[in-house]
């Protein structure tokens, strides 16, 4: 039982957070977090214990999305019910998605999903008279505050979490892993390969879905740039697994906080604390490390996947062991 | 008919520079197995160094190019060295660290260049960039021509090294069989570093002569590195026949789908022609040959 | 693990201080404004964060708003909406700002729109251009420039008096700006009669356009209209001319069209090309042209409307804030509500009509490049030099 007392911790952190810091500003910031969750959880389930890596995560996210725009947009019907059809749709996208890629294996599975994920934005671009194409969809917000959102956001994220716990305990999980490990030996022990490579897409395409369809609800505004966006969506779900430990069920909530942290720690330059340094000294130094800095959340981005590649591939959670090494490695500098 | 023949030029003379930018990344792709997604960002990097010649030294391009294809060969070996290298030989959960790596390099290189140059647009004005010859009523592009023959000049070169230098035949033994060569002395590891620096010299020649006519911006990459592995499947993985004439191919594509279907499905053609020929054609069309 | 400790110390300490030095420097009216810093519309960024920050000093040297000072927080919205959000959402939680301003583009300005009108502190949009803006009966919401299907007004005009086409072909990029332009443009151009021979999308960033130039070419259209952002439209125009594509004449719907930058990529394809237009230094508006010699000056190229937004904007708020019977953002708005004031980007007041509520309207211009500079050609009185029109075809040119 002790060892569920740190998610359990962290679960009930979450839940009063709102309560503790009713900064809607803060706020905003962990729902990001807790999207991101969603998403990454899924990219985990099909890339790291999969082993099928996936750069398309865009285009079921932006099903999801526009599912509950256009049930809005197009039907007046509350763009809440994309919740549900939102994540059905993106689980049926799963199986197109896999029909063509699955017969690809590694580099070319990725790029084949890249390629399809562009392609939806294309679709989504161009078919003006579904989409709106870039003009986008407008919707308002059902709440003013944000701890529905927040709650909901919660709810999908935990829900995400769990069912990683469920599955990679189950038969499933290790079946997923076998074929990672070695597709060959799995299928001569009788696995089925693309049956459960199809198994796993889907439920990865599900919780990008919802995630997709809540992200609607939140923002009120999306359009195919946004939703479908190759680096924005793909590549950052890449990004926060990787970072926060691939093949690892606490990966992407460490990854999710490391990058949203890190991306609004530059954006706002220290969330306005070097603004306020600069104002308050005047030096026009600061002023321009200011500027710098908070120009360079991409190229932070850059250098920690670079690094982390290259000195911790199994990411924070999954190497424990090397992330202590690193930091004992900067005592022994500082000695 | 003036349409039809202005669209053929037109996509030929793109599927030249397309081809140029494909063998770099097929090259890669042959002998490390591995799909470069920095290679759209190399190009970039050529294009700034040829811009900075161009501002500050007022080199011409086309001089320009012999100094922005060995700056790119040793980026390129840098990059192998250093980053690809090591990431190869880690036992990691994920076997396609090298893939990933290479997108982390994109981002540098970008985030980099925007550091030093700003997200202006730059571009460079020469007395040939918007010039064009007119025969028979078809325009022809008079820095697209240039780029073109120096492409194929290029691409004969290259074939000479791969066929008839030792160099060369190192290459395609490690691209055929990277044990194998070892066992038979080649150092391996410094082909891979010369390999890569190949390859990113080749797009960097692509960047040089495509910047006449084109623009500069640091986000430019991403489109470039899209087109390299579109033309590199197309090909045929480590081909360097294939990528011309996936390169052409992919020009003719694009050409003739702008005018005919409209433009706004420019890129659209290139990714579908691309997910049809991965499940269809799985060796590129060469398949279609049976070679 | 003692090491560990050490850092956090340092680190909240750090932390502490800084938030102390905010809390404790004298409070300044706080105003925020949204604009893309980076990413590919850094350069509009530039050019309105330029703007608000001269007239800001300006406003701040004549005594700010009734002797206190007032304080720009500008954030980056990185050309995205859900970090426009963020932006906001700091701006008005963590900075406390009483009024909001900025938005380039479309998509993050309705973003920011949203949270601005739920947490109730006003925002006067300075660009995002998208008629829907002030269609949704937002309160919050103010618009000091025209929407984009007002744009080609000052160009409608001219087009009916003296050119008097009966075809065009539109050429625009897959954004907003270009999509609901274009929708736009093509309506105008039904209702008085010019036929639409061919309108078509592009994704931005193409190499080569030959392929739809020679099919627009071999429509023979009267006019071209092209919506673009500067780069796509140096490229248009270069190979227009390699082409020697002529048609009655070229016209770009504002945006890149009318930046510096596009004459100096286009070089001398850009010569003749004319443009709609929100503003230019020879506006019957007090302080324009000293306000576009003033950048010029000091950033070394010229303004162009973009900037008279900004500036507008800044001084439209700084008296909005002086009316105010109190600095809050409820009180602002109520003044905002009243604004009836002269900038040098035109007069000032927020009505509403058809759709629109709390809009200013104002006309727009038409301009044409001569020999690298922007004139105002359209409409007449308040043009610089006179049009050239007829065109000369490429060919005849030296």
């Amino acid at each position: 039982m002790s060892q569920y007392y740190g998610r359990l911790l962290l679960l009930v952190v979450l839940v009063a957070f709102p309560w503790l810091i009713g900064d809607p500003y803060y706020q905003h910031l962990i729902i990001l977090f807790l999207l991101w969750v969603a998403i990454g959880s899924g990219w985990n389930l099909i890339s790291g214990y999969t082993g099928q890596i996936l750069f398309g995560a865009g285009a079921f996210f932006g099903l999801g999305a526009y599912t509950a725009a256009l049930l809005m947009h197009k039907l007046e019907i509350s763009a809440w019910w994309g919740l549900a059809l939102g994540p059905v749709l993106s689980g049926l996208l799963a199986f197109p998605f896999g029909w063509i890629c699955f017969r690809l294996r590694g580099p070319y599975f990725a790029l084949a999903t890249l390629a399809l994920n562009e392609i939806m934005r294309y679709i989504a671009t161009i078919w003006e008279s579904l989409t709106e194409g870039m003009v986008g969809i407008l919707l308002m917000q059902t709440f003013v505050s944000k701890l529905p959102y927040y709650y909901i956001a919660l709810a999908i994220a935990t829900g995400c979490i769990v069912t990683m716990e469920l599955l990679m305990r189950s038969r499933l999980g290790y079946y997923f892993v076998s074929i990672r490990e070695d597709q060959e030996a799995a299928e001569s022990m009788g696995i089925s390969s693309v049956y459960y490579k199809m198994v796993s897409l889907t439920i990865a395409a599900i919780m990008m879905g919802l995630a997709g369809a809540l992200y609607t609800n939140y923002m009120g505004f999306i359009d195919p740039r946004v939703v479908f966006a190759l680096f924005d969506i793909s590549i950052m779900a890449v990004l926060v697994v990787l970072v926060g430990g691939v093949a690892t069920i606490y990966g992407p909530v460490v990854g999710a906080f490391i990058m949203v942290a890190l991306w609004e720690l530059f954006r706002s330059g220290g969330f306005g604390s070097l603004a306020s340094l600069s104002k308050a000294t005047g030096w026009p130094f600061m002023l321009t490390v200011t500027k710098y800095v908070s120009e360079a959340h991409i190229l932070s981005f850059g250098i920690l996947v670079v690094l982390v590649i290259r000195y911790l591939p199994n990411g924070v959670m999954g190497d424990p062991a090397k992330l202590r090494k690193v930091f004992l490695f900067w005592k022994r500098q500082a000695t | 008919m003036e349409v039809f023949l202005q669209t053929l030029v037109a996509g030929i003379l793109k599927g030249g520079l397309y081809g140029l930018i494909g063998m770099g990344m097929t090259l890669i792709m042959g002998v490390m197995g591995i799909i470069n997604l920095s290679h759209g960002q190399l190009m970039m990097v050529s294009m700034y160094i040829t811009f900075v010649l161009f501002q500050y030294l007022g080199l011409d391009p086309y001089i320009a190019l012999f100094i922005s294809v060995p700056c790119l060969f040793v980026l390129g070996v840098i990059i192998q060295k250093y980053l690809l290298n090591p990431v190869m030989r880690v036992e990691a959960i994920l076997p396609h660290n090298q893939l990933l790596m290479t997108v982390g390099v994109a981002m540098v290189l970008t985030e980099v260049i925007r550091f030093i140059f700003a997200s202006n647009y730059y571009s460079v004005r020469t007395s040939y960039s918007a010039s064009a010859w007119i025969v028979g009523g078809i325009s022809f592009s008079v820095a697209l021509c240039v780029a073109f023959v120096i492409a194929c000049l290029l691409t004969v070169w290259f074939f000479w090294l791969l066929l008839k230098t030792d160099l060369g035949r190192s290459i395609r033994a490690v691209a055929q069989d990277g044990e194998a060569a070892q066992l038979l002395g080649i150092n391996t590891e410094r082909i891979r570093f010369i390999t890569f620096g190949l390859g990113a010299s080749l797009v960097a020649a692509a960047g040089t002569l495509l910047l006449p006519i084109y623009y500069l911006f640091p986000d430019i990459g991403g489109r470039f590195t899209t087109k390299a592995f579109i033309i590199t499947i197309l090909g045929g993985m480590g081909s360097t026949v294939g990528a011309i004439f996936g390169g052409l191919t992919l020009g003719l594509a694009e050409a003739f789908g702008s005018t005919y279907i409209g433009m706004e499905f420019e890129d659209l053609i290139g990714l579908v022609i691309f997910v049809l020929v991965l499940v269809f054609l799985p060796r590129g069309l060469k398949g279609l040959t049976g070679v | 693990m003692k090491r560990t400790g050490y850092w956090t110390a340092i680190t909240l300490t750090w932390v502490l201080v800084c938030a102390g030095f905010a809390w404790a420097a004298e409070a300044p009216i706080k105003v925020g404004v949204i604009l893309p810093r980076t990413g590919e519309q850094a350069k509009f960024g530039e050019i309105e964060i330029n703007s608000f920050q001269m007239a800001l000093e300006e406003i701040n040297k004549a005594g700010g708003v009734n002797g206190r000072q007032i304080d720009l927080l500008i954030e980056d919205d990185t050309g995205k909406p859900e970090v426009g959000r963020s932006a906001c959402e700091k701006l008005i939680a963590q900075d406390k700002v009483i009024a909001l301003s900025g938005g380039y583009s479309s998509s993050v300005t309705f973003a920011i729109c949203a949270v601005a009108q739920q947490r109730k502190v006003p925002f006067l949009v300075t660009t995002g251009s998208a008629d829907k803006i002030t269609e949704q009966k937002w309160d919050q919401v103010f618009r000091i420039a025209p929407p984009v299907s007002e744009y080609p007004k000052g160009l409608m005009s001219f087009l009916q008096d003296v050119v008097k086409p009966k075809t065009v072909a539109i050429l625009y990029e897959n954004t907003l700006f270009g999509q609901s332009g274009s929708k736009e443009f093509a309506q105008n151009c039904q209702e008085a009669g010019v036929k639409v021979l061919i309108k078509e999308g592009y994704e931005a960033g193409a190499v080569d356009f030959k392929p739809i130039l020679v099919k627009i070419k071999a429509a023979q259209p009267d006019f071209v209209y092209m919506i673009s952002y500067v780069m796509d439209a140096s490229l248009l125009m270069r190979q227009s001319k390699e082409l020697d594509f002529n048609p009655k004449l070229f016209v770009g719907g504002a945006a890149g069209f009318t930046l510096p930058e596009f004459a100096a990529n286009a070089g001398e394809a850009s010569e003749y090309v004319f443009s709609a237009d929100l503003w230019g230094p020879k506006v019957p508006y007090p302080g324009a042209q000293a306000y576009y010699d003033k950048y010029k000056e000091k950033f070394g190229m010229p303004p162009d409307y973009h900037g008279a937004e900004a500036h507008a904007c800044m001084y439209v708020v700084a008296d909005a804030l002086k009316r105010a019977k109190e600095l809050t953002p409820q009180a602002v708005r109520e003044a905002l509500v009243t604004t009836d004031m002269m900038t040098l980007f035109g007069p000032v007041k927020f009505i509403a009509y058809g759709k629109k509520t709390q809009q200013n309207e104002l006309p727009t211009y038409l301009v044409q490049w001569q020999k690298g500079i922007l004139e105002t050609v359209w409409p007449a009185k308040v043009a610089s030099k006179p049009y050239v029109y007829p065109v000369p075809p490429w060919s005849a040119r030296k």
